[in-house]
């Protein structure tokens, strides 16, 4: 049998790489006892995990002031391992009520790194091919 | 390819003519989905279109304000939630952290607001005002010093200040519910 195909659709999905953006930041920031609590806290938080503290969009979606996700509205690490939507944490940052800490815990802000879609370890890109 | 581009680019112009939900009203749009009040507390909307300025009733079960009806209004300013909510008791009520202009001294509206802070909180930290009003950082500096001086001054002063009664030279609003 012989199939010919005329046309496709080639279909990707990409999500930034939070777990590499932490276990990356997580070294520089190894305290013990009362941050591993509040770490393991964190983690049975499932539900909040997925979304930006403070404009409450997905990671994966854009800041309210964007209009579309990806390169334009990156994510931001700070060294308490809190991610936020940069623009987000920026807007909190310039605010004088922020006292420059992170709206998460209260401590000073110290960025720790910004994600960019991970180079070395691309998400599993789902195609769909379809035969015409 | 190209077809696909020229497609998203008369979405954007469509979107464009809209009228643009604001940041702010998507916050508080996702805060009231996830409002999670005790049977004490009431929230209503006098113009459902407008999430930003809204009521919130308390009428507390326990403590020395139990029997009362409080209506706060709360006005959401476009910077929230970087801003905090701007919230205010309507009656003029005889309790140390509220002014005799319905301002209100809490921690989280003021400076430990932070914005990753939502409704909820405000309001359940509001309720705890009632549950148990706190002589320091006082607005009312006399409900204050009763407080501290005395406390069964104070719950008497707060029963008769409840009724619309005078409480000093200051006449309270009747805060009992109507009907
Ligand atoms: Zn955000
Ligand atoms: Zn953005
Ligand atoms: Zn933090």
């Amino acid at each position: 049998m012989k199939i010919t195909i005329n046309n496709y659709h080639a279909i990707a999905l990409w999500r930034w790489n939070l777990k590499a953006g932490l276990q990356q930041h997580q070294p520089a920031n190894a305290q013990p006892t009362a941050e591993g609590e509040e770490e393991e806290e964190e983690e049975d938080d499932d539900d909040d995990d997925d979304v930006c503290g403070i404009c409450r969009v997905a990671y994966d979606g854009c800041c309210p002031d964007c209009k579309t996700p990806g390169d334009e509205c990156p994510l931001i690490w700070g060294e308490c391992t809190h991610v936020f939507h940069m623009h987000c944490i920026i807007k909190w940052l310039d605010t004088e009520s922020s006292k420059q800490q992170c709206p998460m815990d209260r401590r000073p802000w110290v960025t720790a790194g910004a994600a960019a879609p991970p180079p070395d370890a691309p998400p599993a890109p789902r195609q769909a091919a379809r035969v015409a | 390819m190209i077809k696909i581009w020229s497609m998203k680019k008369n979405e954007d112009a469509a979107a464009k003519k809209k009228p643009k939900t604001s940041a702010a009203q998507i916050r508080v749009q996702k805060d009231l989905t996830e409002l999670d009040l005790p049977s004490t507390m009431k929230t209503n909307f006098p113009n459902p279109e407008d999430l930003l300025n809204f009521e919130l009733t308390i009428t507390p079960d326990d403590g020395m304000y139990k029997g009362g009806e409080f209506l706060f209004t709360f006005t959401i300013n476009s910077n929230y939630p970087h801003d905090p909510p701007k919230v205010k008791c309507v009656p003029k009520i005889y309790h140390p952290n509220l002014d005799l202009e319905g301002n209100v001294c809490l921690n989280i509206l003021r400076e430990d607001w932070k914005p990753v802070l939502n409704l909820n909180a405000v309001m359940v930290g509001l309720q705890y005002l009632f549950l148990e009003p706190n002589a320091d950082d006082p607005l009312n500096k006399e409900a204050a010093k009763d407080l501290r001086e005395n406390r069964s001054r104070f719950a008497q002063n707060v029963r008769t200040s409840m009724r619309g009664g005078y409480v000093g030279d200051e006449v309270y609003a009747d805060v009992r519910p109507k009907a």
